[in-house]
């Protein structure tokens, strides 16, 4: 029972810690802000806008979401480490196992966050990408511009309220402006919802691509495995290196079938690495969402568990090493 | 027999910690073949110069760095036992503060971590930001905070489960003196409630004020070790200390010690300590002063130290 209060604690702290850093907050208004103007400044799009819409979103979700995980999982071992509240933590009656796995908990928990907030805004994007209507009583060309006002004022909203309840109450502006933003952009997807796209007032009706949800609940996981990777480097590489070295395997994860895959059954290398690496194929899947298609549930719920086994394994070595390093 | 094993708090034999470059070749060798013991309820102190070892000593002791040989014991387990960190509080050396959390959202994180109940949570945090002075600053980022007032939250966690052994390095460090002063009687408010107090500083007149017994290293190993008392004794002359003497009373006594030693005493006035003479002006500065800039004055020591195990 302890052990549990002790890993919530821990967990909870280490994503307060992440979500209160600039750089957090930064990587996320940045990614919500890209993929929410997308629809607006897209030109020649050959009437593909809401595809762009959505692959644009989906493609910066994962490269934000891959410096978001990298980050927060940096600043939750190595830096730690080296600033010494590591110690101070481990000089408490805390595992060195515990410790790891809440890090790795509360990094998850950001990535949540952050997967959230840029979801939303994938869906919402989506919907204001200009598109050619023959149902509903619409037809020709449209654009929902008050959604996407709603949208892109949003983080600006948010960082204001932040601001003020900060200097009013002191509470942390970073770990209050990403709430708010998150809060907020769930608004203006319920009120959206109650607007056509030409901007009347309509009962419920989201208008939304709700096919999105599968690809972006697999770009998480492929988020959530990346964050155990860094997590595992950093508890003996600094921030730069587990950079580096995330950066690598996450190009080399995507090649993979390219790189390795094809040669895999004549060369034992490139089957050891084809099985060893991570294969970030199996979560993009932008792809099967063209032309009107879906990802399957199944499908999903085959890559969550290549995710967990992947991820069992990758933790396991993590708290061997993090267990055998000595703390400054 | 057995009563002497358990006597002791803190066993070490023969240990040495070598650290190692990314190669695994050897770098540098920080303890070497050290050998202590610390008895319970002592107030032992680890002197040195930088890079003598202490901090090395130290982390060794809880676990968190492994030796690379030698037998390490502490209340009679393996440092890394989860178990016996219950029973310890430590101050670290530098930062060891998560910079965007307040004083009491720090404290309350660490008691957690001794899943210590709601009600006595909040009644230990307070008691231990009144006793640090930071009852004022409590909702402020720990980032924000000089590094003496950093250092009084550190102190106030190390305490916050009521330990009986308390692990100090550098306690004073960044501290004013007035800080200083708060720690050193903590440190013996400490000692009085039959707590251990490890000890490491390069400040010798904060050990010489507290400690019971020292080690004092270099190049990781132990020069000299025993009781302060002892240690400092100076064996081959005395001291006598009178009421303020007439100068024929002086010259009188001179040559009575003149006649029957034949060895010319020397007379002076004894001189007040500057740590002393610096609190007697702050104190009296202090009566007129309505502001207080950082840190508040306290100092009192939390109720639920003053109760034993």
């Amino acid at each position: 029972m302890r052990q549990i209060g002790q890993f919530i604690a821990l967990a909870r702290l280490t994503a307060f810690e992440a979500v209160r850093q600039p750089i957090c907050l930064l990587l996320t208004t940045t990614c919500v802000l890209l993929i929410a103007v997308f629809p607006v400044l897209n030109m020649h799009t050959f009437g593909e806008d809401g595809k762009l819409a959505r692959d644009s979103g989906l493609a910066l979700h994962f490269v934000f979401g891959m410096f978001v995980a990298g980050y927060a999982a940096c600043s939750s071992i190595s830096k730690e480490m080296r600033s010494g509240t590591a110690s101070a933590v481990l000089s408490k009656p805390v595992s060195r196992e515990l410790f790891f796995l809440a890090k790795f908990a509360g990094v998850a928990g950001v990535v949540l966050i952050f997967s959230a907030c840029a979801t939303i805004t994938t869906l919402i994007s989506e919907r204001i990408a200009e598109k050619f209507y023959t149902t509903g009583g619409l037809y020709g060309w449209i654009q929902d511009k008050q959604t996407a006002f709603l949208l892109i004022a949003a983080p600006f909203v948010a960082y204001l309220i932040a601001a003020f309840c900060n200097y009013r109450t002191r509470k942390p502006f970073g770990s209050m402006a990403i709430g708010l933003l998150l809060m907020l952009l769930l608004l203006v997807m319920l009120i959206s919802s109650f607007f056509t796209v030409e901007g009347n007032v309509s009962s419920f009706d989201p208008f939304l691509q709700w096919r999105i949800v599968s690809a972006s609940i697999l770009i998480t996981m492929a988020l959530i495995v990346l964050a155990a990777i860094a997590l595992t480097i950093s508890t003996r590489f600094g921030t730069v290196p587990t950079l580096v070295f995330c950066s690598v395997v996450f190009l080399l994860g995507l090649m993979s079938d390219f790189f390795f895959g094809r040669i895999a059954s004549s060369n034992g290398m490139a089957a050891v690495l084809y099985r060893v690496l991570p294969n970030w194929q199996h979560f993009w899947m932008s792809d099967a969402l063209s032309g009107g298609g879906t990802i399957p549930w199944i499908y999903v719920c085959h890559a969550g568990l290549y995710a967990v086994i992947y991820l069992s394994g990758i933790l396991c070595l993590g708290m061997v090493s993090f267990r055998y390093a000595d703390m400054k | 027999m057995k009563s002497e094993k358990t006597d002791f708090v803190l066993e070490i034999s023969g240990l040495t910690k070598v650290f190692s470059d990314f190669w695994r070749r050897a770098k540098v060798k920080a303890v070497d073949n050290l050998d202590l013991n610390v008895r319970r309820g002592e107030v032992f102190g680890l002197l040195g110069p930088n890079g003598s070892g202490k901090s090395t000593t130290i982390k060794i002791i809880l676990g968190l760095l492994h030796p690379t040989s030698g037998a390490i014991s502490v209340f009679n387990k393996a440092p890394g036992n989860v178990g016996i960190k219950k029973k310890i509080g430590y101050l670290p050396e530098e930062s060891y503060l998560y910079n965007y959390l307040t004083p009491r959202e720090t404290l309350d994180f660490y008691a957690r971590l001794f899943d210590i109940g709601r009600q006595i949570r909040g009644e230990r945090i307070d008691q231990l930001l009144d006793m640090a002075g930071l009852t004022h600053a409590a909702d402020r980022p720990v980032g924000e905070f000089s590094k003496g007032m950093a250092r009084r939250v550190g102190l106030a966690q190390a305490l916050i489960n009521n330990p009986e052994l308390v692990v100090l390095d550098e306690p004073t460090s960044g501290l004013d003196p007035i800080g200083c002063r708060q720690v050193k009687d903590l440190i013996l408010a400490l000692a009085r409630q039959g707590k251990t107090v490890i000890l490491s500083s390069h400040l010798l007149a904060d050990v010489e004020d507290v400690c019971d017994r020292i080690a004092i290293l270099y190049n990781g190993s132990i020069h000299a070790h025993g009781m302060v008392n002892e240690l400092l004794k100076v064996d081959d002359s005395s001291r006598f200390t009178m009421p303020v003497l007439s100068s024929d009373q002086t010259k009188t006594i001179i040559n009575l010690i003149k006649e029957k030693t034949g060895a010319m005493p020397q007379v002076d006035h004894p001189s007040r300590d500057l740590e002393q003479f610096f609190l007697d002006v702050v104190e009296q500065a202090h009566g007129d002063a309505a502001y207080q800039s950082g840190v508040a004055r306290s100092g009192n020591l939390p109720e639920y130290l003053n109760s034993s195990h």
